[in-house]
């Protein structure tokens, strides 16, 4: 993984206008066919010529003279995906806090389904240089959007001065992460895994290996994933090949690998998050599964022979990533909200309803033994959750054990559109091939 | 009722009244068809008009910028690409609208002839199930046909499928999925087509000595012609583009277009690839339903859409 810390950071090296530029001109998929004449060349010379001369659109944001001119408007627009803060009955416990201490009013967007589509939908706003309606947007490292969003300078370079929680709490998983070196832009708000689940009904002996999700035994009853870049990654760790530091002769070589074990009948489909369904009435016995969906699963007596697998070969960890799109409004409220998650008081109780990967280690004290508001609000929320608190501080799901942490493996990062262009191409057909 | 006034009060006519009355009768087509004439041109033509030339632009994923390229080839390429998906969606549509065809014919006929005064009570049945989404409807389906759902299980116990049968995943599950959504699209302009038959023609039928088969097959079939027609246009159309039944019910060797059509949009966010596969699965519509025009060479068709 230490490979990685070049690949993390394409906009550094490289000047950030001559890297679109290039981007630009060979991202053309058609071009690459051969199917584009000599005047489509000529407009994307030109396109991209106007492009590269312009400087990146916050060059000028984000360094100390601009925050210190920021002001706290004592609200802030937080952008976030369904489920995923602590909830009683229909308001948010921790949000509310922060408002009662801070004065700052948090509108709460629960309105991000997918990376892609909610990048299409702020895009339009960015490119035409608009607020986009967000302070805070929460983007997955796993997915091109938040690569593309740094690339183009649509985002806010934090205010390292007011992240003084994060400093001192922030776990290692998700300081100074590989997909965004010395967290200038980003800070993670929660992170997951995804591996292998099996039904321990169905699955007698499932062993310690990725390896059962090619096993003939299992034909038709096994589940892989839609998304090809979790698709590709599982491939990859088959081939017992490191994500983060691949080369795409080794992609083709996992395409391979799973193409092969579509055509052998080994897959039953290619799921979204619906997989999980498919594990719990028995139509799929082993699957590639996210973390959290295995340990909510289990709350459920019903379900408790659903196993979350450690695989030898590794733990695919993507993180969310909360982010301050450009021209934000509230860029200074945003930081407040973004640094009070990081108090591991704060973290303990949204972490007690999430059970993802914690960005605090600390919060395991605190959701054992409580020492501020926090004491109160879990003990609200328990019998919504119906398990003690100690369930979610002794889950290696949500505070990884050193085994756990250190088979953890990134993804690969992209350096270009025409690795993602690579990527896609490769995997996108054995998901919806014939 | 303006031409009632001119008849009744020849001359005596006010020349304001008169002048009112020709341009209300110039305008009057023009102002009714205006609703209808902003609907196409906003929410049909205006969005044909962005998808055929997104078809052929070329566009950047990460800035959504895109730049007429005038990639005319990108339309057989992707045909080239999609081709298996493009069968597989031909064929799909085509056997879900003629199991629709076989199964709503007779329910159609039953309803039309022999519903008697109870005949809208019959056709809100057919369509009572379809106050419910039909996704949620095609999950229920999937509840049903799953290997551990009662139905399979049922069938095992009973011995009469193997152990390792399974319908879910399967191009027939689609099929199903597909028929059983489309039916009511088969049915009401089978039903609409058959209550027309003037009943006296099959008396006639019948005087001439016609027998009740041939009656039904050279009275009742080609008067139903062209609900036949706007049933096929109905059910195969949509069937063809749909994507929510072949993920939900479908496996890994029944991809339809509209599925590579939405992953092309939503994953690989390629809007440019995406609005040429539309443009594609458009224009085969299109020739489809020429052809089928022709053949059958139905001039009242818009009488029973």
């Amino acid at each position: 993984m230490s490979d990685n810390n070049n690949t993390g950071a394409p906009y550094e090296g490289i000047d950030p206008a001559l890297w679109r530029g290039l981007t630009q001109r060979r991202l053309s998929r058609r071009q690459a066919l051969g199917v584009a004449g000599g005047g489509i060349a000529a407009s994307l010379f030109l396109a991209s010529g106007a492009a590269s001369g312009a400087s990146l659109p916050n060059a000028k944001v984000g360094n100390a003279t601009w925050w210190k001119k920021e002001k706290l408007h004592h609200t802030v627009n937080f952008a976030n995906w369904p489920l995923y803060i602590d909830t009683l009955n229909g308001k948010y416990p921790s949000l509310e806090h922060f408002t009662q201490t801070t004065k700052i009013k948090v509108n709460y967007f629960q309105v991000i389904d997918d990376n892609t589509s909610f990048y299409a939908k702020i895009r339009p706003s960015l490119a035409a240089g608009q607020y986009t309606g967000y302070d805070i947007v929460v983007m997955t490292n796993n997915n091109p959007p938040l690569g593309y969003l740094m690339e183009l300078g649509w985002l806010v370079p934090l205010d390292h001065s007011m992240m003084p929680n994060f400093k001192k709490y922030a776990g290692p998983l998700v300081k100074n992460p590989p997909w965004d070196r010395g967290n200038k832009y980003t800070m993670a708000w929660q992170s997951g895994w995804t591996s292998v689940a099996y039904n321990s009904k169905q699955v007698k002996d499932p062993g310690d290996s990725v390896h059962i999700l090619f096993d003939k035994k299992y034909a038709g009853r096994v589940g892989m994933l839609s998304d090809p870049f979790e698709l590709g990654s599982v491939g990859l760790l088959a081939l017992g090949i490191e994500p983060a530091s691949s080369t795409e002769k080794d992609w083709s070589k996992a395409a391979t690998l799973l193409q092969k074990q579509k055509s052998d009948g080994i897959v039953a489909a290619y799921y979204d998050q619906s997989y999980i369904q498919h594990l719990k009435n028995g139509d799929v016995w082993v699957s590639q599964a996210y973390s959290g969906d295995i340990y909510q699963a289990n709350l459920s007596a019903k379900y408790k022979d659903l196993v979350l697998m450690i695989p030898k070969e590794g733990l695919m960890m993507w993180t969310d990533n909360m982010c301050i799109p450009l021209y934000a409004q509230n860029p200074k409220d945003a930081m407040t909200l973004m640094d009070y998650y990081y108090s591991p008081v704060t973290q303990s109780v949204v972490e007690y309803y999430n059970d993802y990967i914690c960005p605090v280690p600390d919060a395991k004290q605190q959701l054992l033994h409580p020492t501020s508001w926090n004491k109160a609000a879990l003990a609200k929320l328990k019998p919504e959750i119906g398990l003690p608190t100690s369930a979610t501080a002794d889950s290696p799901l949500v505070f990884p054990s050193g085994r756990e942490a250190k088979l953890t493996k990134t993804y690969y990062q992209f350096k270009n559109q025409e690795e993602i262009n690579t990527w896609t191409n490769l995997f996108m057909p054995i998901i919806q091939g014939a | 009722m303006d031409q009632l006034v001119h008849a009744d009060h020849p001359g005596g006519v006010e020349r304001t009244h008169h002048r009112r009355g020709s341009w209300g009768k110039r305008l009057a087509p023009y102002l009714l068809s205006l609703p209808a004439v902003v609907w196409l041109l906003l929410l049909f033509l205006v969005p044909l008009a962005i998808m055929l030339s997104l078809s052929l632009k070329t566009c950047n994923p990460a800035s959504g910028t895109c730049y007429m390229t005038w990639s005319w080839g990108e339309l057989p390429h992707q045909v080239n690409l999609y081709r298996t998906q493009f069968i597989t969606s031909l064929e799909y549509a085509a056997a879900a609208t003629i199991v629709d065809l076989v199964v709503s014919f007779p329910i159609a006929y039953w309803i039309a002839f022999h519903g008697g005064r109870k005949k809208n009570f019959f056709l809100m049945m057919l369509l009572v199930p379809f106050f419910v989404s039909f996704v949620i409807r095609t999950l229920v389906w999937e509840f049903i046909l799953s290997n551990n759902g009662f139905f399979m299980t049922f069938l095992r116990h009973a011995h009469l499928i193997s152990a390792n049968f399974h319908v879910l995943g399967t191009g027939y599950a689609v099929i199903a999925g597909l028929s059983y959504n489309y039916l009511p699209f088969t049915a009401l302009p089978l039903y609409v087509a058959l209550e027309r038959i003037d009943r006296r023609v099959l008396e006639a039928a019948y005087d001439l000595y016609a027998s009740r088969r041939e009656a039904f097959q050279r009275v009742i079939v080609p008067l139903a012609i062209p609900g036949i027609f706007a049933a096929f246009l109905l059910t195969f159309i949509p069937a063809f583009g749909d994507y929510v039944n072949q993920q939900i019910l479908g496996g890994t060797s029944s991809t339809m277009i509209g599925t590579v059509i939405q992953n092309t949009f939503l994953v690989t966010g390629d809007y440019a690839a995406g609005s040429s596969l539309s443009v594609v699965l458009l224009v085969i519509s299109l020739l489809g339903i020429w052809l089928y025009a022709r053949v059958l060479g139905s001039r009242s068709i818009e009488e029973y859409l």
